[in-house]
This record gives structure tokens, C-alpha cells and sequence, in this order.
């Protein structure tokens, strides 16, 4: 897996493209923090936490990996690792090891930014819990939307759905939190993960009430996996 | 289970391989002994990639059975330590270098080697740093070789290796499958170039719409096609003792399967009748004879 993953940062180092993609929630991050209070006014400081996540989720990480994915199969290059003996659940970790790093890295330094400047989360552990179950599931379903993605040129466009989507999902649910509509916006994929976040980061919720919000969440990263060994392919269609 | 050494290294049972309603390949049996140069001869479509990609672990069949080394193919640990692949098309990232693509793969085959030689085989030395997306399409299938050909590999998957490569390229490559196959290695290969398999295989699969046609040597098959004679006469020369004269009443093309004589009798007559055989060419069938019969001949019986 590891000689797979540095071939793999290779790569996306040397790719302007998939740099750019990398690089432009850095830039959306800055501008949350720098407008914090309006942001904190809107919603909370654990809104903010969770549009930062999910902005680091949804390109640097979703969208990063359906790009680098169709672009691998375009020119055979996964069939080129399935002449080996790597097994495919290898080659797939080993080629979305790197963009996952760097996803884990930038919320590393954005949330410990944001930290800085607002105060820390209240339950490190739940944000952590929330982070990952929300990259897990971005990650699967990267892999399902990598699938149905011709060329990494076609990612601008079959990405939307999910990227703006989930953002979409979190920004509802950090600002009018889960009081009204509460089943639905802790069903809808990333909802869950939102909440968890938002309630981590701002803290005066029972742990006994937070622990149940895993469930879907996790349910997510399930459905998402399923959807990813469905829908992924190793070859260009003929 | 190990087999013993004696055993075919590759063994193909009633393969059928489809693509939804298209059957690619049809009830194809043939085995590959140790140390044989095997190639799959065909025309597009014939099915010789849908076969060898069979072989190789990529392509699902539809039923029947595949073994290499009495193995599964699709049981990469067990059996790709053992196999390099050359893919028809290259897959290699254009983000990476010549030498980084080498060191990837080597590292994933199992086998051990060093980059310098396998580029060495391949002449890609001075190459070595240069992105694979700047490499012209020769240039990538001697890349493709190389990792193949990573660490000396018992068996070796060649899909069409020599399209696209110039002359030089051509013998080189030629010369290392030589050196390999020297080492006890067995290849098995698709090509377009039917003088190549003339050459340089043992053992030929002639497919056509997804079954053979032909299976066997060379001279086999070759042997199944009349041989040629041709030649010209002036106006004024007598009736030769064997032929028809094309409609210009001058150039004879005879097909035999009794070349000797009958080349002897045509010498022979010549010589008494002080006539010139003029552009005189007598030679066995050549594979691409028998290419162009089974394209033009839809009866030609399969000869197993």
C-alpha cells in the first residue's frame, strides 16, 4: 500500500489541477475564520466548526479523490496495479491514503487556527468522532462517484451534487439547528456528522443524547461503502 | 497445489468470454508448455485480448476454466510474482517519471531487480527522469516491456508488443524475449505482425471471431495452404508442363502441394526447351496466406 501512496502524492504534487482543488478550501477556511463573528451570529462558533469540515470534506477530500480516481482509470493506470500483486482493496487505499492525509492534515490546522481565535471544542472526542464519520463517508462515496465519472474533466460536473449538497446539509443544520425537522436532518447524508460537530464544538448537550447522532452517521459511511462497491469500476467502458 | 514442473504453465478449458450479447470468445481450449513461445494470432475483434486478458487475471469469464501455474489467475499473491504483463495499452500516470513507474510497479511484482537494468534492456536510460506524459508512444511501450520484463519474470504477457515500435526497437525487444526465454521463461503474445509469429513463435493460435481456426506450429499450419510458384514467359515459349497462363497469356501463378516436383518438372522442362523463366519465385505459404484464407474461406474447418 505505502509505495502506491507515495506514487500517489507524486502525483497529485505535480498536478496543477488537482493542487488547485486542494488548496481552494484553505482559502474558504481563512474567510470563515476572518468573518467569524457574523458566522458565530448566524449560526454558532460550532457552525462555523462544521462549514470548515465539511468544506475541507466536500473538495479537498471528496472531490480531490473522484478527480484523481477517474483520471487513474482513464489512462489504465489502476489496471496497470491490478497487473500486480497488489489486491484491490490495497490499490484503493493506497491511492486515496494521500488525499485523505492531506484532507486530515488541513482540518488539523484550520479547526487549531480556529481554536486559537474562539476557544477550543467542548468534547474533543465527539469532534473527532463526527470529523472522521463524515470523511469516511466522503471518501466511499467518492469512490461510488468516481464510478460514474468518465474523465477527471467530467468530476467538475458530477461532483456538485454531493460537494454542494453536503455542504448544504451542514450549513442547514449548523445554523437552524435539529429542533424542527429533526428526523429529516439527521437522516440526510452528513446531517448526523453535522450535528455531532456543531454540539462537540459548542458543548452543553448530554453526551447521552450526542452518542445516538453515531447511528446514522455511521449508517452513512455504510450505505456509502455499499453504493462505492457498486458503482466503482477499474476500466474505462469500451 | 504446486504442480509438478512438467505441467503446462498455462491451461485454457472451454473458455467463453461475453460482453453482453456479444460473444467474444467461444468454447477456446490450448495449453502453454514451459519455456514455449505461444502467440495468438488474430484479426480486431477475433478475441486474442479478450483471451490473454483472461489468462492475466483481468477479464471475468463468462465459463470454463483458466489455470497458470495450476492456479487461478485472479489469485494475484500466488501467481503474479511469477507473471509480467504487458498491457496493450500502457497505464502508466503521465505525472510520474519513467524511473518512478519502473520502481512502482517492480516493487508491486513480487520480484526483485534493479531499475537501471530494466531500463537498460529497453534503452529508456537517459529517459530515466522525464515524465511519462512526454514519452512518445514507442517510448511508452518499451516502458511497458520494462515492467513486464521486472525482475526476470517465469512468465511473460505480451498484448501486441511491437505496435508502434520502430526497427530497432523492434529487434531489441526481440532480443531481450531471446535472453529471457534463454533463462527458461515462456511468453505468450498477441501481434498483429504475422512475420513475427513466423519467427519467433513455437506454437500459433489462429483465431477468428472468437475460435480458432488453426492451432499449431508454424510449418502446420502453413503446411494446410498450397505453396507458390510464379513466373513469367516470353510470347514465343511453348506450353509449360504444368499451369495456366493469367489472361495476359504470360505470367503463370500455380498453387501446389507438391512443390518439389513440380518445381522440378518446371526446371527440368525449362532446361530442355532452353525457355526463361522469367521473375521465377517459388516459396511455402506464407502465415499471411494463411491469415487471408480464413477471412475469405468461412468453411475452413477448425483443426481442433
Amino acid at each position: 500500500m505505502l509505495p502506491i501512496a507515495y506514487s500517489e502524492f507524486a502525483q497529485i504534487s505535480r498536478n496543477r489541477a488537482v493542487l488547485i482543488s486542494t488548496l481552494m478550501p484553505l482559502a474558504v477556511s481563512a474567510f470563515f475564520i476572518y468573518r467569524r463573528d457574523q458566522f458565530t451570529a448566524i449560526g454558532s462558533t460550532g457552525y462555523v466548526a462544521a462549514a470548515l469540515v465539511f468544506t475541507i470534506g466536500a473538495f479537498s477530500l471528496y472531490t480531490t479523490a473522484v478527480t484523481t480516481l477517474a483520471a487513474r482509470r482513464q489512462d489504465l493506470f489502476l489496471k496497470r496495479l491490478r497487473s500486480t500483486t497488489a489486491g484491490d482493496a490495497t490499490i484503493l487505499a493506497g491511492l486515496t491514503l494521500p488525499v485523505s492525509a492531506v484532507a486530515l492534515f488541513q482540518v488539523l490546522v484550520v479547526l487549531g487556527v480556529f481554536a486559537a481565535v474562539v476557544g477550543g471544542p467542548a468534547d474533543a472526542a465527539l469532534l473527532v468522532a463526527g470529523i472522521l464519520s463524515a470523511f469516511l463517508m466522503m471518501l466511499a462515496l467518492a469512490m461510488a462517484t468516481a464510478g460514474l465519472t468518465g474523465s477527471p474533466e467530467q468530476a467538475q460536473v458530477t461532483t456538485l451534487p454531493v460537494s454542494l449538497g453536503t455542504i448544504g446539509i451542514a450549513t442547514w443544520v449548523g445554523i437552524t439547528g435539529t429542533e424542527d425537522l429533526t428526523l429529516l436532518k439527521r437522516l440526510l447524508p452528513g446531517g448526523s456528522a453535522a450535528e455531532l460537530i456543531v454540539t462537540s464544538w459548542n458543548g452543553g448537550v448530554p453526551l447521552a443524547e450526542s452518542l445516538p447522532l453515531l447511528l446514522p452517521a455511521l449508517g452513512w459511511v455504510v450505505v456509502a461503502i455499499v453504493l462505492a462497491l457498486r458503482l466503482f469500476r477499474w476500466e474505462p467502458r469500451r | 497445489m504446486e504442480k509438478t514442473s512438467s505441467s503446462p504453465v498455462i491451461e485454457v478449458d472451454r473458455l467463453n468470454i461475453s460482453y453482453g450479447d456479444f460473444h467474444a470468445v467461444k468454447d477456446l481450449s490450448f495449453q502453454v508448455e514451459r519455456g514455449e513461445l505461444y502467440a495468438l494470432l488474430g484479426t480486431n475483434g477475433a478475441g486474442k485480448t479478450s483471451t490473454l486478458e483472461a489468462v492475466e487475471g483481468h477479464r471475468t469469464v463468462s465459463s470454463g476454466t483458466v489455470r497458470v501455474f495450476g492456479r487461478r489467475p485472479t489469485d494475484r499473491r500466488a501467481v503474479r510474482p511469477r507473471m509480467g504483463i504487458m498491457l496493450q495499452e500502457s497505464g502508466f500516470s503521465a505525472d510520474l517519471t519513467v524511473a518512478e513507474s519502473v520502481r512502482l510497479v517492480g516493487r508491486l511484482s513480487g520480484r526483485s531487480d534493479s531499475v537501471d537494468r530494466v531500463l537498460g534492456t529497453v534503452d529508456l536510460h537517459s529517459k530515466a527522469d522525464v515524465r511519462v506524459g512526454q514519452l512518445s508512444g514507442g517510448e511508452k511501450r518499451r516502458l511497458d516491456f520494462a515492467t513486464a520484463v521486472y525482475g526476470r519474470p517465469e512468465l511473460i504477457f505480451l498484448d501486441e508488443p511491437t505496435t508502434g515500435l520502430d526497427i530497432q526497437s523492434r529487434d531489441a525487444l526481440w532480443k531481450a524475449v531471446a535472453e529471457l526465454r534463454g533463462n527458461g521463461s515462456t511468453v505468450i503474445l498477441t501481434t498483429h505482425y504475422l512475420e513475427e509469429a513466423q519467427q519467433y513463435a513455437d506454437r500459433i493460435g489462429l483465431m477468428h471471431q472468437g475460435a480458432f481456426r488453426h492451432q499449431g506450429t508454424v510449418s502446420e499450419l502453413t503446411r494446410t495452404l498450397p505453396a507458390s510458384i510464379q513466373f513469367s514467359l516470353s510470347p514465343t515459349a511453348p506450353a509449360p508442363p504444368i499451369g495456366v497462363p493469367a489472361a495476359d497469356g504470360r505470367a503463370y501463378a500455380i498453387e501446389t502441394f507438391r512443390l518439389q516436383s513440380d518445381l522440378k518438372a518446371l526446371l527440368d522442362w525449362a532446361a530442355a526447351h532452353d525457355v526463361e523463366l522469367q521473375d521465377l519465385s517459388a516459396a511455402p505459404t506464407r502465415l499471411d496466406d494463411v491469415f487471408r484464407a480464413i477471412q475469405t474461406d468461412p468453411a475452413l474447418a477448425p483443426t481442433r
